[in-house]
């Protein structure tokens, strides 16, 4: 009777993981899916695609005398409840900064630097490395604006069951050489929903 | 009581030579306007059933492109909300080169719009690279 038991058990057990919703990839071109409390991927898309376009738009990326900039990432404060690698905005917007032909992104220094640029010009004293392949001195170049900003989120109560939370993308470019800021913007991504869906 | 229809002509008459043609670039809503005939607190509900019956929307009256001084294609697209609701949506603009190749981007990515209900809109979108010189436009509905 027992053995019977544990079998129909067992068997009830594979129909309800087999009746179970299964994973399915995100149509992330034009994904239908309804909208989350937290910051996801389109609350990013949306914000780089409009912080992008206000900066191209305002010139402040055109050279008098022509050329490009030389631009570095600074730091983008992530003062949200939620845990961001704010990479997720800046890479959009570096990608479509070079893109654009006005400007030219250094990996020298800044959030975005890369330490091996570092590291092989500590080589120049090696023996195992050929010193014509390694880079000279004052050969790294300077920028001359730099990208910085920051994420915050406000939650406000709405009504007794519902929550209201805005999330603020600020983004400033500026002069290295003056310290003047050439362009700011912000957006703004708001949601409404039930106070049981939780924001971080 | 024959009078009565010289009368009411009239006051149609009237009612119509006082109504001003406002500035197109000033829009005035309902609920801050003058009333007019065809939108007052008789006609409006008629107007709004109607509206919602015939399946009123959107309507884009102008799509124009420029190049900014940094040599990007700027595109700004106008139109008007002929429902009496707000209409919320989303659109995407690809960019296409000279060729007709799609110019790849990660600004195209379904963004936010909407428009009051009879009431014009405006946006703007940039192209972000230089070799844009013509675009496509998708509109979809905000979930």
């Amino acid at each position: 009777m027992k053995t019977r038991i544990l079998h129909l058990m067992a068997a009830a057990g594979m129909l309800i993981a087999g009746c179970g919703s299964q994973t399915a990839n995100i149509d992330v071109m034009h994904d239908e899916g309804k909208a989350v409390m937290a910051l996801d991927y389109r609350d990013f898309d949306q914000a780089a695609s409009e912080l992008v376009q206000s900066l191209l738009g305002s010139g402040a990326l055109k050279k008098q005398g022509g050329g490009r900039y030389v631009v570095a990432t600074g730091r983008v404060i992530n003062d949200t409840m939620q845990r961001i690698d704010t990479d997720q905005l800046m890479a959009k917007i570096e990608i479509e900064m070079l893109n654009s032909g006005q400007a030219v992104m250094t990996s020298a220094i800044g959030s975005g630097s890369d330490k091996l640029i570092q590291e092989t010009r500590e080589l120049r004293d090696a023996e195992e490395f050929d010193p014509g392949t390694v880079p000279e001195r004052r050969t790294l170049i300077a920028p001359e604006l730099t990208v910085s900003g920051k994420i915050f989120q406000r939650n406000i109560r709405y009504s007794r069951g519902k929550q209201q939370v805005e999330y603020y993308f600020q983004l400033k470019l500026s002069d290295v050489k003056s310290g003047l800021r050439f362009w700011q913007d912000e957006v703004i991504v708001g949601k409404r929903g039930s106070n049981r869906s939780v924001a971080w | 009581m024959k009078r009565l229809g010289p009368i009411l002509i009239a006051l149609v008459v009237v009612a119509c030579g006082c109504y001003k043609q406002q500035d197109s670039r000033i829009h005035l809503r309902e609920g801050i306007r003058s009333d007019t005939l065809d939108g007052n607190i008789v006609t409006r509900p008629v107007g709004r059933a109607f509206s919602d019956l015939i399946g009123e929307g959107l309507e884009i009256t102008h799509a124009i492109t420029s190049r900014n001084d940094a040599g990007l294609l700027e595109l700004q697209v106008q139109g008007y909300n002929r429902s009496h609701r707000t209409k919320r949506f989303r659109y995407r603009v690809e960019w296409l080169d000279e060729s007709g190749l799609l110019v790849t981007t990660k600004t195209s990515v379904w963004l936010r719009m909407s428009a009051m209900g009879k009431s014009p809109f405006i946006f703007k979108v940039v192209a972000p690279r230089p070799e844009a010189v013509d675009f496509r436009l998708d509109t979809r509905k905000w979930e």
